[in-house]
């Protein structure tokens, strides 16, 4: 379902070169819940990123749902993004400017869906999380860990079948936290694929399986539950 | 997605207001300028009469002193003298043709307690109506036969009517104008040609007159002339002397209604002069003119340099006003980094930005455009406070004009947008995800 072959990311200035990721092979089923740990600088944003199609990478294979995606042009991609990955940041990345249902409203705008099940979506996934009664509410007015719920509403709103969390608990206090945890592995034991990067041990542990990334490579695979998992000479690089 | 843009847009420019009036007030003083002064340029050099500008010529002819050209270019007098008009007129080679002259002349009303009162009149001949598309409310023109037996009739504007009349029809009624009695034959309604074409020789901007009487009255000394003369030799002594001499003050038209027409009275005209030169005048080269409405303006540069030098300035001030609108978008822009990020990540394309942001440019540019056109209706009033009389009619707005400074706004606008809008576009959104 998303399977990188010897993925390379090269980060290129004018006097230095940096190798955010080297011969990085890694590949992840449908339903799994992937945590990526590893310490700061190691890649794992970039593999996010890149995971993601919002970044490309140098050389190397990436194939998503079977399809290349290095071969897609910029609308292809986006057209990707939006019907197939959803995204939550550890700083929400909601629109301050705009109230929760019209932040929750901007994907389902590129997906072209008609006004009355965008409405349908958005009222569906704020009531999820717990929010239909503050849609009205601009972000400023709800506390980090709503945000956070907010930005899981709107990742969730298009259907996505990869749910890409970047130190989605970073900025929330524990309790804030284990919700949110606990949102996630409610969405997963619904189908829909999580990879989350985050630096706490502790949740990383509760994911289905759990890598760790060192120096731009998959350093070490750890099952949690018994799940297919493909240790590869490629893949364990 | 166009109206979900145009909700981005409001909310955008709501939120950000103190810098959304900035650059709508930067493009609308830059509109408001330009538009005062295309209006101007535009009025100057609008079609009097576009439906038969084409069939309409003016006649020139080159009875200049041989030393001296009229105009430093080699152009011709602008008028005739009166000895050529009325060759040409007695000629009748023309489908129509008319001699004229500005005159002026005090009007006598009847009744004990009515008070003379002066007015600008034009000596012409009949076909002077016809030809220019003269309307009127009652009666009509006078007759070619009127003017060859130099009857006294008169045509008034609706103007002179209602002040003499009391706005009756006054067709058959008696007006004494400069001590002889005048038989009225029509009354024309509001006619305001700009510029006014027939005759620039005393300002191509002025008013029309308020009556017309046949050019044969200013032979008879009927009625006193006025407008420009000018002599390149003394005239002798006498009216009679001056009719015969060669200083120009008339102007002479005739409509010619296709090219073979105007072939055929060109060659008149060569004709003419030649058979003058063989009596001894005409010294200068052949040099006729036989200019359409919109060639004789030209020629005659109604738009004054001046008006097109600030008009030129003016469309620089509003380039320097979009090259502030564009710094100020591409501040905006950018600072919307991470809201660009944060769309791309949720599936919007490049072209999906470069769409929604130019649409904001778009609005700020019909605001900007709105607001424009409240500086071009202050600068023209403006204008006509200054100038007053030599502006008549330049300075108002019509829909065209509204419609073009809207277009002209929103134009700008976007050509303003497109730099910002296309660096707002190149934003990487994995750059600006994480550090927001």
């Amino acid at each position: 379902m998303l399977s990188m072959t010897n993925i390379s990311k090269v980060f290129q200035t004018d006097e230095i070169q940096t190798h955010a990721l080297r011969d990085f092979s890694l590949q992840v089923n449908e339903g799994d819940f992937v945590s990526v740990t590893g310490p700061s600088g190691s890649g794992k944003t970039t593999f996010l990123n890149i995971a993601g199609l919002l970044e490309t990478f140098t050389s190397g294979s990436f194939l998503l749902d079977d399809i290349n995606v290095s071969g897609l042009n910029d609308k292809q991609r986006s057209r990707f993004r939006n019907e197939k990955i959803g995204f939550i940041f550890q700083s929400f990345n909601l629109i301050p400017d705009l109230n929760l249902f019209d932040n929750v409203d901007v994907p389902l705008r590129y997906l072209g869906l008609k006004g009355k099940e965008r409405k349908e979506r958005i009222e569906h996934h704020l009531d999820m999380v717990g929010l239909a009664s503050r849609m009205k509410h601009l972000p400023s007015q709800l506390s980090g860990g709503q945000q956070q719920r907010v930005a899981i509403a709107r990742a969730l709103a298009t259907h996505p079948r990869f749910l890409l969390a970047d130190e989605p608990t970073g900025n929330l206090d524990t309790h804030m936290a284990q919700s949110v945890m606990s949102l996630l592995e409610d969405i997963n034991t619904k189908g829909t694929t999580i990879i989350m990067v985050t630096h706490d041990n502790e949740l990383a542990k509760r994911a289905s399986r759990k890598i760790q990334i060192k120096d731009g490579r998959v350093s070490e695979l750890d099952k949690v539950i018994d799940h297919d998992i493909d240790v590869s000479p490629q893949a364990i690089a | 997605m166009f109206f979900y843009y145009l909700r981005m847009a409001k909310i955008s420019m709501v939120k950000h207001w103190g810098l959304s009036l900035l650059m709508i007030l930067a493009i609308g003083l830059g509109i408001g300028a330009a538009m005062t002064t295309i209006t101007v340029n535009y009025m100057m050099s609008a079609n009097p009469i576009p439906h038969k500008s084409n069939q309409l010529f003016n006649v020139q002819l080159d009875s200049w002193d041989v030393n001296e050209p009229y105009f430093d270019d080699g152009r011709p007098p602008a008028q005739l003298t009166y000895r050529d008009a009325m060759a040409l007129m007695d000629a009748r080679k023309a489908m129509r043709q008319t001699v004229q002259s500005q005159a002026n002349a005090v009007i006598e009303p009847e009744g004990d307690d009515s008070i003379p009162f002066q007015v600008s009149a034009r000596a012409n001949s009949a076909d002077f109506f016809t030809m220019f598309d003269v309307p009127f409310i009652y009666g009509g023109p006078w007759t070619r036969q009127a003017d060859e037996s130099k009857e006294q009739v008169v045509v008034i504007n609706s103007e002179i009517n209602q002040r003499v009349f009391g706005g009756e029809n006054s067709v058959g009624q008696t007006l004494k104008i400069a001590g002889f009695y005048y038989k009225v034959v029509g009354v024309i309604d509001y006619w305001n040609p700009l510029p006014r074409f027939y005759d620039i020789s005393t300002g191509a901007f002025n008013e029309t007159e308020e009556i017309f009487v046949p050019f044969s009255m200013i032979a008879e000394e009927k009625i006193n002339r006025s407008g420009n003369t000018n002599c390149w030799k003394p005239s002798g002594d006498g009216f009679e002397a001056f009719l015969n001499s060669e200083c120009v003050w008339t102007q002479f038209w005739v409509e010619l209604p296709d090219n073979q027409a105007w072939q055929e009275y060109n060659d008149f005209l060569t004709a003419y002069v030649q058979q003058q030169k063989a009596i001894g005048r005409f010294e200068r080269p052949l040099n006729n003119r036989l200019l359409n409405v919109m060639q004789w303006l030209e020629s005659m540069e109604v738009v004054e340099d001046d008006a097109v030098m600030m008009m030129a300035m003016s469309l620089m001030f509003l380039l320097v006003c979009l090259l502030n609108t564009v710094g100020l978008l591409l501040a905006k822009f950018l600072g919307k980094s991470g809201e660009i990020g944060i769309r791309q990540a949720l599936g919007a394309s490049r072209r999906d930005l470069f769409y929604q942001y130019l649409v904001e440019s778009g609005c700020i540019g019909v605001a900007g455009g709105l607001l424009g056109l409240l500086f071009a209706y202050l600068g023209l009033q403006g204008i006509d406070s200054l100038y007053g009389e030599m502006t008549r009619g330049l300075t108002e707005l019509d829909a065209t004009l509204v419609l073009s400074a809207i277009a002209l706004a929103i134009l700008s606008s976007l050509a303003a947008g497109l730099y910002p809008t296309w660096q707002a576009s190149k934003v990487q959104p994995s750059q600006q995800l994480k550090s927001q």
